[in-house]
């Protein structure tokens, strides 16, 4: 994990600085002297050669300092961790949110294939999936916000500011989990084994959820996984439209000020937290599928 | 399949209707107390959204419009701008400026208290403001006060300040919005702390910040201002997306947001127990012309351009009306400004086909307009395109990202590739020297400033001198009163509008302005019944 996350460090550093536009010029506005813009960058750092600027900061970044954010002066760690709790408790919600969802809707529809539920079910995945999130995000504020009162616009305030930007972002998770589900399951029922229970007189329900659903489950994991990734990465739109102040919104916001150290961390944090995920997901596979044995 | 339990429902059935029953009870059961309404958060709390976070709370360290804002709230300077930007006395009660302009004496009001006790003297001015012009301490707005030479402290309410060289706009520098007085004892405890924590003077104290989330001030009992404010806390919310912060305003979340994009000025105004603030901004909108490389070069071409784009055009469709052609290079609010051509620059495509033909472009040429990438640019962008085909001119639009749009502005002219540039300014300070100089003087070309026309004339050049060598207003008023006249004529820019600022106002709510340079001033925030 470490050479890769140096390696990533490596190229997030070059490539942000490889982008036009001086970080100290924005920082210090139109309305600044040379002289104003000038002290800013001297204030920064950034008027020492870039590869002085990358060792100071890996020698910084070893011991856990990652900098003061170019935009507030706050330490680095600070400024991540005041927008990381948001993104995960956002991320786990959605994730909850769609996996439940998704995984009843792709079960329903596998066990009762080519019905009416069925037909629906996939009118709805295929809408979950191609409705853009700041659509429906800003439909289901101006429905349930503003013309009903249910929830707030925005902004986070507790339980109820959580439900909308949840489901905006289970909706597209939702439906691939659901189109995997089915799949997959559909895949495992058509097998002999499951055959053979049902021949030997288990009753449908425990064959469907003792022997087919936890053998659908490997490809569904892996996708769980993934989604559950992109999530913590910050869903950017989603965040910005209600105003909830995770590592999306952050992004957003570090990227028009060039703000180099939080981007720098901020990629580093996403990379880590795919590689995390990756190695629970492997795991989870020897846990779920006895024939994978790690050398 | 399942055991029946009562009414034909199997227990399955019955378990699941339950759970839903409950689910469905605890969620929407209590719509009512659900929604945030202002008012059921405690006594007159007012929420505003704005448009950013705060970046930092350390008023001789901030640039943008949003710290400025809440900093306005908590703090005072030694002078301030009404709503309608006009200079009036806070810290100060009065003043004296030396007739050489380097001289400025202010007395200070007595018995005034910073939130945390501290008594407010010369000597905590004097703190201030040797703490912003410490070259040493990197302060951002440095150039507001680099030009002290020294502040005397008089007696305890009365501070002197000696200027380097004259500077006839000093006043306004005081009342620019970065220019605040901390308390001594909030400095003491370092930078980090004043960039997260306010303590000032001001109508409201800081209670908290919570980044990305809100900000908190409470009323400060204490304020110098009887009377003021009436509000008891204030809740300020960055909101980034505008159809969630109109969405707030229209739900009743908010009482105050600013700014409505264009685009849903007229759904907020039709919506119930919501008004639309317009407030005339500072701003002037204009498309600049490289003056020092061919076809702009040559003064008629540059007036043929200002005569083939109809502004009145662009106010009405691409503005929907909430806007005003340039009349002059500045603006109406700016102290110094003076009109130079009532309803601007004419529309006449005859006269630029003339000039063009005049001056050698009978067939017109090509060329590349620079802009950010806000729908209302690119609206005007190609307003503009259609209007100069009309003479010939072939306009290619480039819209870029902020800071890359930023970095090939600054570029220093051998390597300037500017050919027009859309673009605008709003004076800090509400003088005419910041809205011009940093724009038409020759010094002020990239990147030392905003020249980005590269427009150089030395009679222009020694008129900004003399304005700032002397301290009579009067005096200073005549010099840019002429001035402008010869930039108008010179033409270096496409003279275009200036617009109006739009915020939305929950009714019963008062006391809440948006300020011509784009801040608010929330100092007098009110809540009545509706």
């Amino acid at each position: 994990m470490i050479p890769i996350l140096f390696g990533v460090s490596l190229g997030a550093f070059a490539f942000l600085h490889a982008i036009p536009g001086d970080p100290a010029r924005l920082l210090a506005g139109p309305d600044a002297t040379l002289e104003d813009v000038r002290a800013v960058q001297s204030r920064l750092g950034l008027d020492r050669p870039l590869f002085v600027q990358y060792a100071y900061f890996v020698r910084n970044a070893l011991g856990g300092d990652f900098g003061r954010s170019y935009r507030s002066g706050a330490p680095v760690r600070q400024v991540l961790g005041e927008h990381f709790g948001p993104t995960l408790e956002l991320s786990m919600a959605s994730i909850g949110l769609a996996v439940v969802t998704g995984m009843g809707i792709g079960t329903l529809q596998a066990v009762r294939r080519n019905s009416v539920p069925d037909y629906l079910s996939t009118v709805f995945s295929v809408a979950g999936i191609s409705t853009p999130a700041f659509f429906l995000g800003l439909l289901l504020i101006y429905v349930f916000s503003v013309d009903v009162h249910w929830f707030p616009t925005g902004g986070m305030s507790g339980l109820h500011s959580l439900v909308l930007p949840a489901v905006t972002l289970a909706a597209a998770s939702a439906a691939v989990i659901a189109r995997f589900t089915r799949s997959s399951l559909l895949e495992v029922v058509g097998e002999d084994f499951i055959r053979t229970a049902r021949a030997k007189g288990v009753a449908a329900r425990r064959v469907l959820m003792r022997h087919s659903l936890r053998n659908a489950l490997i490809p569904v994991v892996t996708l769980v996984g993934l989604e559950f990734g992109f999530l913590l990465g910050g869903a950017i739109v989603v965040e910005t439209v209600f105003s909830w102040p995770g590592l999306g919104w952050l992004l957003i916001q570090s990227i028009g000020f060039r703000d180099y150290p939080v981007l720098t961390a901020e990629i580093l944090l996403f990379s880590l937290q795919f590689l995390t995920i990756n190695l629970v997901v492997d795991v989870l596979y020897a846990a779920l599928d006895p024939r994978v044995v790690y050398a | 399949m399942g055991t029946r339990v009562r009414n034909g429902l199997t227990r399955r059935q019955l378990l699941r209707l339950t759970g839903a029953g409950v689910a469905g009870a605890t969620l929407f059961g209590g719509g009512a107390p659900w929604v945030r309404k202002a008012s059921a958060q405690g006594t007159r709390t007012l929420t505003i959204g704005l448009a950013a976070d705060a970046v930092s709370l350390d008023p001789f360290n901030t640039n943008d419009n949003l710290s400025l804002t809440v900093e306005r709230c908590v703090y005072d300077g030694l002078v301030g701008f009404t709503p309608d930007y006009k200079l009036r006395p806070e810290l100060a009660t009065s003043w004296e400026a030396s007739k050489d302009a380097k001289t400025f004496t202010f007395h200070l009001r007595p018995n005034v208290k910073f939130h945390d006790g501290t008594p407010l003297n010369a000597a905590a001015v004097k703190l201030n403001f040797d703490r912003a012009r410490d070259p040493a301490n990197k302060l951002t707005r440095l150039s507001l006060v680099v030009m002290i030479s020294s502040v005397d402290v008089v007696n305890d309410t009365t501070v002197r300040f000696t200027l380097k060289d004259p500077f006839g706009a000093m006043l306004y520098n005081f009342a620019h919005p970065a220019a605040r007085i901390i308390s001594p004892a909030a400095i003491a405890k370092g930078e980090d702390y004043i960039a997260r924590n306010m303590v000032g003077s001001g109508p409201f104290r800081f209670v908290s910040w919570t980044p990305g989330q809100q900000i908190v001030l409470e009323r400060n009992p204490d304020f110098w201002q009887s009377g003021q404010p009436e509000a008891d806390r204030l809740i300020i919310r960055p909101v980034v997306e505008d159809a969630s912060r109109v969405a707030m305003l229209l739900s009743g979340d908010a009482n105050f947001i600013y700014p409505i994009p264009g685009v849903q000025v007229d759904a907020v105004s039709k919506a119930s127990g919501v008004t639309v603030q317009k407030r005339w901004s500072i701003y002037a909108n204009w498309v600049s012309m490289n003056c020092q490389h061919a076809p702009f070069q040559d003064v008629r071409v540059r007036q043929a351009m200002n005569y083939a784009i109809d502004k009145n055009a662009i106010v009405n469709v691409v503005e929907r009306g909430y806007a005003r052609p340039l009349d002059a290079p500045d603006t109406p609010g700016v102290a110094g400004y003076s009109p130079v051509q009532s309803g601007g620059w004419p529309y006449d495509v005859t006269k630029a086909k003339e000039l063009l033909s005049e001056a050698g472009f009978a067939k017109g040429f090509e060329t590349t307009l620079w802009s950010g990438n806000q729908t209302d640019q690119l609206r005007l962008g190609e307003a503009m395109q259609q209007m100069l085909a009309k003479v010939g001119v072939t306009l290619r639009l480039d819209p870029m990202e902020a800071g890359t749009l930023s970095a090939i502005r600054f570029k220093p002219f051998a390597d300037n590739q500017s050919q027009m540039n859309l673009a605008g300014w709003s004076p800090s300070t509400g003088d005419a020297d910041w809205a011009l100089r940093p724009l038409l003087a020759s010094q002020s070309w990239p990147p030392a400033l905003f020249n980005i026309a590269f427009y150089k004339n030395p009679q222009v050049d020694a008129a900004f001198a003399a304005a700032l060598a002397t301290a009579d207003q009067a005096k200073r008023d005549r010099i840019y009163a002429d001035v402008s006249k010869v930039i108008w004529n010179d033409a270096p820019w496409i003279f275009l509008h200036n617009g109006q600022n739009l915020a939305g106002v929950r009714n019963g709510t008062s006391g809440v302005w948006i300020m011509a340079d784009n801040t608010c001033d929330f100092r007098e925030a009110a809540l009545r019944a509706a």
